[in-house]
């Protein structure tokens, strides 16, 4: 009998999430630490798309990667990374906005919530859903929220796979939501009838609901020149809107 | 010696004065007319003259002054357990039945008004309520700090906690805690025909910076499209008098 990642995947879904190993283990933590080694995925002022990492890391080896979605569902479910590219494939240019003022535009492709809820079926008491990254980061938010039209989760950014920087294989752009909220390397997804808190609640002076709030934006098109944000997903005036095609 | 002291004493007020942010809002004097009934939670807000807007703010009225008819109200933001009785699939946390609802779009909003016999606040009525009769910039007069921790995230309160921010009328949470839908489109002189129509006013609440929170001036107009909901946007009913 053939038991590869896949089979081992599915059949560890059946088994629940208790089971999961501890992946953040074995995650060396640089958070304290500026000698980590320079393939390390850390902070950097790219030219058009600044990248953040609460923990320098190394990324993802994708013949180790799986996602497990469990929780308070009917059937939990794993998925390897190509069984992904099953669901209905999206794509829409938004804006990452950061907590620390500045914003940045690409062209994200990806699937719908929904469609992963059809398959797992929660149960009527699961009003939150939790998010685990190959990082040691995590996040929360309401099962409404993840249900909203402009969320997806993401596989490829301006035509191309997620680049290590960007969270390849796997993560969240929730354009309403601070970055801190759209997860990279998201490996588990768990339904829960109460809310937890995330990392940088956790760690930091950021809410656990991370809505882009009224106030100012700095965008790096834009050559970091203030532009006043009305709250939500941050459109400005040279910004095509969605129902404007 | 004389001056000096007098000095003194006159900067120490001052500084007191504009460090305390407890003391209490000088309220107008009004005069409910005979026939007139101000329901509970409500509040009468006569007919007359008020500055709107502000010079400095193209997208304002500039500081013209407008009459409007008299009106009532709601004291307070729709709390969460007033609007779950209404609304009863309504989900929030019980523990805080006493703050603002959120995630509502306009027309839930709306719908919630017209069910007790009112509708949302016109803009001209809404900043009336929140600043009266003079040209004040914040609802309680004086420039305050806004007592944040550095906290970056919305922090709403509970609808009637702040009576230190009250306007003059004695309307809670003009100018602090979730914004409000406002009935009025979202219209300016100069605006791009594309976007004519499509917005709706939103008033009186916070707006951020990474780890600062700052009050909204009365004047201040913030926009949102009607199908949104966040956590930040809630609503209060206003009633013509009949």
């Amino acid at each position: 009998m053939k038991f590869d990642r896949r089979s081992f995947l599915k059949a560890f879904s059946t088994l629940g999430l208790a089971l999961l190993p501890g992946k953040s283990h074995a995650i060396p933590d640089y958070r304290n630490d500026k000698n980590f080694p320079k393939e390390y995925v850390q902070n950097r002022d790219r030219p058009g798309f600044f990248i953040r990492s609460a923990n320098p890391f190394l990324g993802v080896e994708i013949d180790n990667w799986g996602l497990v979605v469990g929780g308070k569902v009917e059937k939990p479910l794993a998925f390897g990374y190509e069984d992904l590219f099953g669901f209905k494939m999206h794509s829409q240019t938004s804006r990452l906005k950061c907590v620390e003022c500045w914003s940045a535009k690409a062209k994200w492709e990806g699937f719908q919530f929904a469609d992963l809820v059809e398959r797992v079926k929660p149960h009527p008491s699961a009003k939150y859903v939790n998010l685990k990254s190959a990082d040691s980061y995590y996040e929360s938010f309401l099962l409404e929220e993840l249900l909203r039209p402009r969320v997806l989760f993401v596989l490829q950014m301006n035509g191309s796979p997620l680049s290590k920087d960007h969270g390849y294989p796997l993560r969240l752009i929730a354009p309403f939501k601070y970055g801190y909220k759209n997860i990279k390397y998201i490996t588990q997804i768990e339904f829960t009838d109460s809310r937890s808190r995330n990392y940088w609640a956790n760690h930091g002076p950021y809410s656990v609901d991370g809505t882009i709030q009224p106030g100012i934006d700095h965008p790096l098109d834009y050559r970091k020149k203030p532009l006043p944000i009305n709250g939500g997903e941050v459109f400005h005036p040279f910004d095509k809107r969605p129902d404007e095609g | 010696m004389r001056f000096f002291l007098f000095v003194a004493i006159f900067i120490v007020c001052s500084v007191s004065l504009a460090c305390n942010s407890e003391e209490k809002v000088s309220q107008l004097e009004v005069v409910v007319p005979p026939g007139v009934t101000v329901p509970e939670g409500m509040v009468y807000i006569p007919a007359g003259d008020f500055i709107m807007g502000h010079r400095d703010d193209s997208r304002t009225l500039l500081g013209k002054t407008i009459h409007t008819e008299a009106f009532l109200i709601d004291r307070f933001e729709m709390s969460r357990e007033k609007y779950a009785s209404f609304k009863t699939d309504y989900f929030f946390d019980r523990s805080k039945g006493d703050f603002p609802v959120i995630n509502i779009t306009y027309a839930s909003a709306e719908a919630y008004c017209r069910s007790s016999g009112g509708r949302l606040p016109t803009e001209a009525e809404w900043e009336k309520a929140a600043r009266g009769i003079d040209d004040r910039k914040w609802p309680w007069r004086n420039f305050y700090q806004h007592p944040n921790n550095g906290f970056s995230g919305f922090l709403p309160e509970p609808v009637n906690k702040r009576s230190e921010w009250i306007s003059p009328y004695g309307v809670y949470g003009m100018g602090h805690n979730v914004w409000e839908w406002i009935a009025d489109d979202y219209l300016y002189p100069g605006q791009a025909r594309a976007e004519r129509g499509k917005f709706k006013v939103i008033r009186g609440g916070l707006t951020q910076t990474h780890t600062s929170v700052k009050f909204t001036p009365v004047y201040f107009r913030n926009w949102m499209e009607p199908t949104a909901s966040y956590p930040f946007l809630g609503f209060r009913c206003a009633r013509s008098i009949e």
